[in-house]
């Protein structure tokens, strides 16, 4: 077994009287994708705040590659489905804006962001405001701020949810393509069951008030990932067990 | 993979030298026509109803006692369009300055907010007798105005943009490990250019009105509100008219500044690709 990147201990979290997330235990291995799927109001954001280090949990520990790192930030990639691209910023700057964030951008930092927009078909636009931008587009770019932090872990809060479903499928498969390629540990958080199956390797299913893992468990589809996985026996199987734990029923 | 199609570029990326010149066509001339449409308006009253060159002279009239006396308002143009960019630069800074402050510290936002609103409701022309007692019949008190008319629009639309900021994008910083002043700087700053713009633009258009009021009331010698008092008694309609436009013109003048000022440090609210010189050369 690979060891495990992130751990959370008995993580658990309050708001006045809603409890927003009951003492949660999630590990996650290095290298793995890890999507959480829950509707909304299941505490998968208040989950991911608390990682992020933006939110204190009342209870329970952060714990990455062996460190604790609980109500402490810096330590992840982190991404919204709102881009939060600055539109005074061309697309290379905005490639680097952790960098200039937290120190002086160097011009290896600036070269990498070529580097990275060159290769995932971004080239032209270095130069662009984001303005000038698609929606697609312009989440790639987040994404590629994301992964120049060099963080092992990125956290990925429902990236393609505002995009319409033929522009998601070609970002969910392009998604893939660059976690093979930098083998990077994501975490996943939507409330598509099909986008869940079709990125992830492993499950994590929540659930309202309270805010709870009601599920956990190995993704088996196979890779790579196409157009048929979606059709597949398999993944019908899944996803009828996983809409089961969402929306109650037998299962 | 999925390289992006042209048509996923959208907007403007290959604006031509036809649409650019169309632009410039909308933005400069149809103000320049609503200037001369205004100037033939009052042409056209005088004649139409024959008023009397000493209750209003024509267009043309008011501008040759302009340029006739050039060598005497000249230097008196200078002295107004100082004590406007002195006052406007230092209630540009003074209103910075407050709008920073209070966004950050909401203690003193609650103490300081009632005050500037107090500062705004004093007629100008009241503390004009004042801040000559205080400060003498120098360039001072025509500061002190102008800077105490510019100052308020600046503060008020500083201290909302910066209220306003996108609060995921300030946490995005801080998972990003950013430190505090940094985020300001990069983030928070950049994120109220425009309404800070608005401000100056709101303050521009006052300042030379505030030089005015200043230099009536707080003028020994020779000033362009003195000059247009003097004409007004000797009944020279035409340079009571000329100094107005005069006074006018640098009011616009430094409102055009100001515009021209937000044009040059927002360049991504026109442009799609950005100048050379802006980015690294890629």
């Amino acid at each position: 077994m690979s060891p495990s990147l992130l751990e959370l201990r008995d993580v658990g979290k309050v708001f006045g009287d809603t409890v927003a997330l009951e003492p949660t235990t999630i590990s996650v291995d290095e290298g793995s994708f890890v999507a959480i799927v829950g509707p909304s109001g299941c505490g998968k954001s208040t989950l991911f705040n608390v990682i992020a280090g933006l939110v204190a949990p009342d209870s329970g520990a952060v714990i990455m590659g062996g460190k604790t790192v609980t109500n402490t930030t810096g330590h992840v990639g982190y991404m919204l489905q709102k881009d939060l691209l600055v539109p005074w910023r061309t697309v290379q700057d905005n490639i680097t804006m952790a960098a200039r964030l937290t120190r002086r951008v160097t011009e290896a930092d600036r070269a990498e962001a070529r580097r990275v927009a060159e290769q995932y078909g971004l080239g032209e636009f270095l130069r662009h405001y984001p303005s000038a931008l698609s929606g697609g587009m312009r989440q790639r770019v987040a994404f590629m701020r994301t992964l120049v932090t060099h963080q092992p872990l990125l956290l990925l809060d429902e990236p393609f949810g505002a995009l319409d479903a033929q522009t998601r499928l070609e970002m969910q498969q392009w998604l893939l393509q660059v976690w093979r390629d930098t083998g990077r540990t994501v975490l996943f958080i939507t409330h598509d069951v099909d986008e869940s199956l079709f990125l992830s390797d492993r499950v994590v299913v929540m659930s309202p008030r309270p805010g709870r893992v009601v599920a956990d468990f190995a993704n088996v589809l196979a890779r790579p990932r196409t157009v048929d996985t979606l059709t597949d026996a398999t993944f019908i199987e899944l996803k009828s067990r996983v809409m089961h734990l969402l929306h109650g029923g037998a299962s | 993979m999925s390289a992006p199609t042209p048509g996923e570029s959208a907007r403007g990326s290959r604006a031509g030298v036809g649409r650019a010149g169309r632009t410039v066509a909308r933005n400069v001339g149809i103000p320049l026509l609503s200037i001369v449409l205004l100037l033939a308006l009052w042409q056209g009253i005088v004649v139409v109803f024959h008023v009397a060159p000493y209750i209003a002279p024509r267009p043309r009239q008011a501008i040759l006692a302009v340029t006739q006396n050039w060598s005497v308002l000249w230097p008196l143009t200078l002295g107004t369009i100082r004590e406007t960019v002195y006052g406007f630069v230092t209630g540009a800074a003074l209103g910075l300055t407050l709008g920073v402050i209070m966004a950050k510290v909401p203690v003193l936002q609650r103490l300081v907010y009632p005050v500037l609103v107090l500062s705004q409701a004093v007629p100008i022309i009241a503390l004009a007798a004042p801040l000559v007692l205080i400060l003498g019949f120098s360039v001072a008190p025509k500061v002190v105005i102008v800077a105490w008319i510019v100052f308020f629009p600046v503060t008020v639309n500083v201290l909302d943009g910066l209220s306003h900021v996108d609060q995921d994008l300030i946490n995005l910083a801080r998972v990003f490990g950013a430190p505090r002043w940094r985020t300001f700087l990069q983030i928070e700053i950049p994120a109220t250019t425009t309404p800070l713009f608005s401000g100056l633009k709101i303050g521009a258009t006052y300042a030379v009105t505030g030089a005015i009021i200043g230099e009536l009331a707080a003028s020994d010698g020779s000033s362009l509100a003195l000059y247009q008092e003097h004409a007004n008694s000797n009944l020279n309609t035409a340079a009571v008219y000329g100094t107005t436009m005069l006074m006018t013109v640098i009011g616009i003048s430094w409102f055009l500044l100001v515009v021209g000022a937000e044009v040059w440090a927002t360049p991504w609210q026109r442009r799609s690709v950005a100048r050379r010189r802006w980015s690294r050369r890629p």
